[in-house]
């Protein structure tokens, strides 16, 4: 078997110390093999965000071990010192709204993250045409963000996670603000896109109409994780 | 890389010109302030240079002419005239005086010097120089007096049969020139009422009416109203004499005081005006602090308008030297384009002033340097907020 995109073992973190001090992870596990798409369910207070967090490196887990493609990220410390650069070049993100920054157009969105990692500004765009293209928005790569649909937004940001090719996409709630056959089609095209990119994709969502999807789901509640096939429905 | 300021800016462009339009009318402000003061500084020197003279003499243990009163009697020019080393003299009597013009009151200053010495009119722009003794006058054209007007001072009128141009006093106000006599007489004339009032005290006065001394009281009434006395002599050196060691000789042996062109120059500066161009660096600095804080809250309120663009920024790897960059550029932006609104500004308004406002390339150049400095200085604050977001709370929860 092939080295997993994301290895997690027993992964803690702690919020403050004494008695007030609060558990939000206690031992959190995970193996999401490149290529998959996964769901994490769990209701609020479950400690979904904070699992992100530490997944995203933003916030320093307190312990266990983090692997990313192979590379130990965190073991009881982070292991790089550069945590911005590892967020750049290895870890994409999409959120609930596409905070797309508003006074870039749809290309220079994309593009501004392999441009941030030193890759020349026409290579960038190339770039950034091409996931444009796949996500089937090319005709609005010159488009600023406030003339862009929900939907078309969405998809940009789901380019610019994904531009830099990296082993793993944190997607945080995408298909919230979005009816039945948009949220399907985000799904969809985030499926695809795993495959074709050999990225693994956590998808956080409570979306009814989405959870179906999935063919393995990650439910946390109280801080732990609990692996179960999902139904796999074809999309 | 993209340029994330020129983006941002162009994003919302007419909202940052026009902050920066405001910005520049208050630098404009700022501007004139200095422009106010550098005219109070040329207007002051502009007399020295026009008379030309090497040495001011005056009253001993005075500032005089212009910052404190100063009498000489009109003939020590003479006696002054006998040293070795100078070339000319001449007598001077300053007074300022109100004068009607076209139904308008003006403050003038006038001038009396001995046409054909030192003392006189740099220049004229139109008609001819005073030859001769009495009733002519030579007016600088910001009075508003045409060659062949009738100009009344207390009860005489005045031909003015030249113009000059740039004769102003220290305090700012046109130069009208006269003759010596007719400045002496115009200085210590009194009116009708005043001399018959005078001359019943005196007649009056039993020390100076005696009885069998008749000739007492006309010598007295003489005395009284004779004007040889003038504010200051100008001296001009031969080529080659130091300016410097005649004005001590004059010092020593005269009993006067005597200033070289340069001190002169310091008196009227450090003393006349010293005052003022505190209050106006006093309103200047306020000026810079408001400007500051100004480019500081609009830099600030802008920072804050996009957080959580900022937070997706630092979370995707972005490096915060590139966002202080960013902001950093956006301030100088606003400092660029108001610096220029407020040079245009001020060279648009300054000709409108009563007094002279002198804008000058050196001034300007230093106003850009420190309008640039302050807003660098004010997007600090903003910049602090910008790298104190924390890249999590891009992430929900």
């Amino acid at each position: 078997m092939s080295e997993p995109a994301i290895l997690i073992e027993n992964l803690t973190k702690r919020y403050g110390s004494g008695p007030t001090a609060v558990d939000a992870l206690k031992g959190v596990d995970m193996r999401i093999e490149r290529g998959e798409v996964v769901g994490l369910i769990g209701p609020s207070g479950s400690g979904k965000t904070t699992l992100l967090k530490c997944l995203g490196a933003v916030i320093e887990p307190t312990s266990g071990r983090f692997t990313l493609a192979g590379e130990v990220i965190y073991d009881n410390a982070w292991k790089r010192k550069d945590l911005r650069a590892l967020r750049r070049d290895r870890i994409g993100f999409v959120f609930q709204a596409p905070y797309l920054i508003p006074f870039l157009d749809a290309t220079d969105n994309v593009a501004l993250l392999p441009m941030l990692a030193g890759v020349a500004n026409p290579v960038a765009r190339a770039m950034a045409l091409e996931l444009l293209t796949a996500l089937d928005v090319q005709h609005r790569a010159r488009a600023r963000i406030p003339e862009l649909s929900g939907g078309e937004q969405q998809r940009v940001a789901i380019a610019r996670a994904l531009v830099n090719r990296p082993p793993i996409v944190l997607a945080d709630e995408p298909t919230a603000p979005l009816d039945s056959e948009r949220a399907l089609s985000v799904v969809k095209i985030l499926d695809r896109l795993a495959r074709e990119y050999q990225t693994a994709i956590i998808v956080v969502t409570h979306d009814e109409k989405i959870i179906p999807t999935f063919k393995r789901i990650y439910y946390i509640r109280d801080g732990k994780t609990y692996e179960e096939r999902g139904e796999g429905r074809a999309l | 890389m993209i340029n994330l300021a020129r983006r941002d800016i162009a994003n919302h462009l007419g909202r940052y010109i026009l902050t920066g339009f405001g910005l520049g009318l208050l630098i404009g402000v700022t501007l004139t302030m200095a422009g106010v003061y550098r005219g109070m500084v040329d207007d002051a020197k502009v007399l020295l240079g026009a008379v030309g003279a090497d040495i001011w003499v005056v009253q001993q243990h005075t500032l005089g002419p212009f910052a404190e009163p100063s009498s000489l009697q009109d003939d020590v020019a003479r006696s002054l005239e006998g040293l070795p080393g100078v070339a000319r003299t001449g007598n001077v009597a300053y007074l300022t005086m109100q004068v009607t013009h076209a139904g308008k009151d003006q403050r003038v200053m006038i001038a009396g010097y001995t046409p054909g010495r030192l003392g006189g009119p740099a220049f004229l722009i139109d008609g001819r120089p005073i030859s001769r003794a009495h009733y002519e006058a030579v007016a600088d054209v910001r009075t508003g007096f045409e060659v062949g007007d009738r100009l009344r001072l207390r009860r005489t009128d005045y031909t003015v049969v030249g113009l000059t141009k740039r004769m102003v006093s220290s305090g700012g106000d046109p130069m009208v020139f006269l003759s010596l006599k007719d400045a002496q007489e115009t200085q210590f004339r009194k009116d009708n009422e005043a001399i018959i009032n005078d001359r019943e005290r005196l007649a009056a006065n039993p020390s100076v009416n005696k009885p069998g001394q008749p000739g007492l009281l006309p010598v007295v009434e003489e005395l009284q109203t004779e004007s040889h006395r003038v504010n200051a002599v100008l001296v001009r050196v031969e080529t080659g004499q130091d300016p410097r060691r005649i004005a001590d000789t004059i010092k020593r042996w005269k009993h006067l005081t005597a200033y070289t062109n340069k001190e002169m120059e310091d008196i009227l500066i450090a003393k006349l005006i010293a005052t003022a161009a505190r209050q106006i660096a006093l309103f200047l600095i306020i000026l810079a602090v408001v400007s500051a804080a100004i480019v500081a809250f609009i830099i600030y309120t802008m920072t804050l308008g996009k957080l959580k663009e900022l937070a997706v920024l630092k979370l995707i790897g972005t490096r915060d030297r590139t966002i202080a960059a960013m902001i950093l550029q956006e301030a100088l932006g606003l400092g660029f384009i108001g610096f220029f609104v407020g040079k245009f500004a001020a060279t648009l308004w300054a000709p409108v002033f009563p007094k002279h406002v002198l804008l000058l390339t050196d001034d300007a150049l230093r106003a850009f340097g420190i309008t640039l400095a302050i807003c660098a200085l004010a997007s600090v604050l903003a910049i602090r907020a910008a790298l104190r977001i924390d890249p999590a709370e891009a992430i929900g929860g």
